[in-house]
């Protein structure tokens, strides 16, 4: 019988029968439909799906008319950055890699952001950001966005002020850990407009919300409550919001947004949300499952982002970084299950942009 | 880097090199990609097909003055296309508007 | 006299619904009906592990598993006591020594762990982030835990989790504990290349094998 090459989550290569492959898809799109209650893919869908997959070429691609646009997170910091940023160390300035990102990479956009990349730790150098960011925007012709993490995290002690929430929840001092959580929420609502609009006073285009709600769901109230006020104060300002996980923890489980509770809600619920407070462009996450095919994990995250991408308003990104989307999680993800999965993502789910 | 550059060419329009960014920038205004598509090719005066097409678009940036990959002498770069790529589309690029402001235009 | 089946059935839905007073009156009724204290006791941490499931799905949030395990504690108090000593051992996993590995400060994860690996029975010692491998080592030698969780979320920090694994060696100190690595930077695949004994790809499947690994070891 017939084996394809293809990869686990974890990106090592494993050989599959045309039945197995079906087996795993139908398997990752039921796990993802019982999850976060949308619709399984069609068989249309899978079928097409499992071709690519058993694609015999190495790289595959997208039909042509089929291609979409590429924002980044991290993106040109990527080629003077080490490991930990995913970089690959090459020396150069940071203008000269927004530079190499539109003119050799020949992307569609870039994204300028700095190696620590949250946004508290980088507020008290904002005036070296903005300068940097003059240089880049008058040396470059792509629409460039300007990215941090919340990174609610650092909020909490030892690194800010406010008592670590999960330590206070554990002595089952919930009000305490509630407490702590609302007021690391309002400080970064303060450090994101502080960033933001003295950014946006130098001429930014765009700015990129990364790894919202990592921190469960007091981050992503205030990256909601963050884009909303960041809206007002900078009317032309375009907000990606780009997601962190598949759905949101719930650290705190009361908070609400317009009225409905943040913690347990997916890419397709997530996505209103972020309408509501007038995000531009919405990156959903899928977690990639390590132990499980390529098969399994694309079929999943596909079944989450087709119904995103069915509901939303606004242009859906979806985030196919290293161990989301369908990717492996492996730091030089394997290019036959990173060009598989973007085909997947592009015509399957209907992706607005990657 | 070995992934976005994948990624850019399994599914990416295309940057400079075509017409990607000028797609991107309609995606930020929150047009979705089929409207973003149509709306350039409308005013690039091409059809939709051809927006990541590199021989419609490689001749079309030179004759627009939008910028080229390649480095062309005295073809629009940077600022100077951004406030071409403005004035084409019908849309506000704001490094381009924050020159404006202070050559107090 | 309501029967063990009802009984156990009333006692597990009252740790879902993190009642913990109708919880510890389940599990005295269940005394008083001699009915086995064992059963109930594993009844109750079925509910827990549930709702650890729950939390990884967003059913459930993390206040909830807390008040849960508050839950479990309360029927614990109850039914440890008339429990044989075998089955009181069994009942008690032991200690749980966790960190975030040196170098490394992301503690999210970890935390969400360590609060599931506590609901789940096992005395805690959380150590907090940036733990220098010394400090790991000398927690094994002075409070002799059944387990070692490492985290890390980093690739360039993992690399810390193989060092342990080779301190606890070179000390002779590697049979007496099991270890457990887990954090963002982690797969299975990584965990059984350095010898762990175990990886925790969320909270509920690291709880579960830390069960797992107590058991194999009793």
């Amino acid at each position: 019988m017939e084996e394809y090459l293809t990869r686990l989550g974890d990106g090592k290569p494993i050989r599959q029968t045309k039945k197995q492959i079906y087996d795993d898809l139908n398997e990752g799109t039921k796990n993802m439909a019982e999850k976060a209650k949308v619709p399984e893919l069609t068989s249309g869908d899978l079928e097409y799906i499992a071709e690519i997959i058993m694609a015999p070429t190495r790289i595959v691609s997208v039909k042509p008319g089929n291609e979409v646009v590429m924002t980044h997170d991290v993106g040109p910091l990527k080629i003077m950055a080490d490991q930990s940023n995913s970089g690959v160390n090459v020396p150069c300035s940071r203008e000269q890699a927004m530079s190499i990102y539109e003119r050799i990479i020949a992307s569609d956009s870039a994204e300028l952001g700095h190696i620590d990349y949250s946004f508290k730790p980088v507020k008290p150098i904002v005036s070296q950001e903005q300068s940097v960011l003059q240089n880049v925007l008058q040396m470059t012709t792509l629409p460039i966005f300007y990215g941090a993490m919340p990174n609610l995290g650092l909020y909490y002690a030892p690194d800010g002020p406010f008592p670590e929430p999960i330590a206070l929840i554990r002595n089952r001092k919930m009000e305490d850990a509630k407490a702590a959580m609302n007021g690391a929420a309002e400080r970064f609502i303060e450090d994101i407009l502080y960033m933001t609009t003295r950014l946006y006073a130098v001429g930014l285009d765009a700015l990129n919300i990364d790894t919202t709600a990592a921190a469960g769901d007091p981050d992503f109230w205030a990256v909601l409550h963050g884009t909303e006020k960041l809206k007002k104060e900078c009317p032309e300002l375009c907000i990606e919001m780009g997601m962190s996980g598949e759905f949101i923890l719930g650290f705190h489980g009361e908070l609400k947004y317009n009225n409905v509770r943040l913690a347990g809600l997916w890419p397709h619920q997530q996505v209103k949300l972020a309408e509501k407070a007038g995000a531009d462009i919405f990156g959903p996450v899928v977690n990639t499952k390590p132990g499980k095919s390529f098969a399994f994990n694309i079929a999943r995250a596909t079944t989450a982002v087709k119904e995103c991408v069915k509901v939303s308003k606004i242009p859906i990104h979806v985030n196919m970084g290293m161990g989301v989307g369908g990717i492996p999680m492996f730091e030089t993800p394997p290019i036959d299950a990173v060009t598989r999965a973007n085909k997947t993502m592009i015509e399957v789910a209907g992706v607005d942009g990657v | 880097m070995g992934m976005p550059i994948a990624h850019g060419i399994a599914g990416g329009i295309g940057g400079i090199r075509t017409a990607g960014d000028l797609v991107a920038r309609c995606e930020m205004t929150k047009m979705r990609l089929k409207d973003a598509k149509k709306y350039v090719a409308n005013k690039l005066g091409i059809d939709v097909s051809c927006i990541a097409d590199e021989f419609t678009m490689r001749k079309l940036r030179e004759d627009l003055d939008i910028c080229t990959i390649t480095g062309v002498p005295n073809v629009a770069r940077h600022l100077e296309a951004k406030s071409r790529i403005a004035d084409i589309l019908g849309i506000k690029i704001r490094s381009v508007d924050h020159l404006k402001l202070k050559m107090k235009v | 006299m309501q029967n063990e089946e009802v009984l156990l059935e009333k006692l597990y839905n009252a740790v879902m619904d993190q009642d913990i007073e109708t919880a510890k009156k389940s599990a005295e009724a269940i005394v008083k009906s001699k009915a086995s204290p064992e059963k109930a006791l594993q009844r109750a941490s079925a509910a827990m592990s549930k709702l650890g499931e729950l939390f990884d799905s967003g059913e459930v949030f993390l206040p909830q598993v807390v008040i849960a395990s508050d839950a479990i504690k309360a029927v614990s108090d109850v039914l440890l006591p008339v429990m044989p000593a075998s089955a009181k051992l069994a009942a008690k996993p032991g200690k749980y020594v966790i960190g975030t590995v040196e170098g490394d400060v992301h503690d999210i994860g970890k935390g969400i762990v360590a609060t599931m690996v506590e609901s789940a029975g096992f005395e805690l010692i959380d150590l907090g982030r940036d733990v220098p491998l010394k400090l790991f080592l000398e927690k094994v030698k002075t409070e002799k835990p059944a387990i070692v969780g490492l985290s890390s979320l980093m690739t360039v920090t993992r690399t810390n989790q193989k060092v342990f694994i080779e301190m606890l060696k070179k000390e002779g100190l590697r049979d007496r504990v099991k270890v457990m690595v887990g954090g963002g930077a982690t797969t299975g695949e990584w965990a059984s290349q350095i010898g762990a004994d175990a990886w925790g790809e969320d909270a509920p499947s690291a709880v579960k094998k830390a069960l797992e690994l107590v058991r194999k070891k009793k």
